[in-house]
């Protein structure tokens, strides 16, 4: 007999019991009221034409936070009609996988924004790209706890941020777009969905 | 080795689907058939013959009820269920201690 096997059941249980917690059964609100929140920020950025790069940092960023706060009022009502605790172990493993590759891209968005413009590059188009890699792989990472869907959720911002990127700047590399279009596809377009299908998936899934 | 923690696990929940089942009931109040099915990536038969099994022995109380006009099962850990595991926890705790080197 493996002489690991109880330490190994061990961490299967515990891997198990994460994915079966609190911040999973919130999942869709969360990913609806993110998307909206994205839809409406890059809404607003086309429109009033916001686009310098410190203006365009302070929107996104700003867009980060309601998004992030909307979350936690999501969880927080979740365990409240629950009665489970908001600050349990799995959430807290999750919080430390999502902690540095977002802490990472809000670090190179303050820089990117407060950098002075030049003629080379145009960082509210690269930052898009940087902040959809980095979520990508926040997502991934955080998938290891939840639904199996999040790493490839994760995957989806990875890939579809190599390929536009590839795309726009080495195919044609004289494009001209809004960093807003790209931010509503991305945080946006994306998380709703995202959002949509676990809502339609998981009403289907209870009432089987 | 001391063998006494190993002979003291439950053989109930000492199997791999029960376990996770188990597992699954224990981080949630309850959990629908089809969301335990889905996540542990069981046929429908294999896990109602595990939740039976469970069921049986007093540690999984099964609730049928109806959603939108459909049936709705859902499943979760009773009060001896919840002891059984935090038990069956213990002595894994305790093997791993045994096995660690000094």
């Amino acid at each position: 007999m493996n002489p690991n096997w109880a330490e190994e059941n061990l961490q299967t249980i515990r891997t198990l019991m994460e994915r079966s917690a609190l911040y999973r059964r919130a999942l869709a609100p969360i990913m609806l009221f993110v998307g909206v929140v994205g839809i409406l920020a890059a809404t607003a950025g086309v429109i009033f034409q916001l686009d310098l790069p410190l203006v365009f940092g302070v929107l996104w960023l700003g867009a980060a936070i309601v998004a992030i706060a909307g979350a936690f009022f999501i969880i927080r009502r979740q365990a409240l009609k629950d009665k489970e605790p908001i600050w349990s172990p799995p959430t807290r493993r999750v919080a430390q996988t999502l902690f540095p590759p977002l802490t990472a891209g809000m670090i190179l968005g303050v820089i990117f924004t407060l950098l002075p413009t030049t003629g080379f590059v145009d960082f509210t188009l690269l930052l898009p790209f940087l902040w959809a890699l980095f979520y990508g792989c926040a997502l991934h990472s955080a998938g290891f706890f939840m639904a199996r869907g999040v790493k490839w959720f994760g995957w989806v911002y990875i890939v579809s941020a190599s390929v536009i990127l590839c795309v726009l700047f080495v195919a044609n590399p004289s494009f001209d777009i809004s960093g807003h279009w790209l931010m509503g596809f991305f945080f946006g377009v994306l998380h709703l969905a995202y959002g949509a299908y676990l809502y339609l998936t998981e009403k289907r899934k209870n009432a089987a | 080795m001391n063998p006494e923690p190993f002979s003291q696990l439950d053989r109930v929940i000492h199997e791999k689907g029960r376990l996770a089942i188990m597992s699954m009931l224990a981080a949630s109040p309850e959990l629908s058939f089809t969301e335990l099915r889905d996540a542990l990536g069981m046929t429908d038969g294999n896990l109602t013959t595990h939740i039976r099994a469970l069921q049986e022995e007093g540690y999984v109380s099964v609730a049928k009820s109806y959603q939108n006009n459909r049936p709705l099962t859902t499943c979760s850990l009773t009060a001896p269920g919840r002891k059984a595991f935090a038990e069956y926890i213990n002595l894994l705790e305790q093997i791993v201690r045994q096995n660690k080197p000094r």
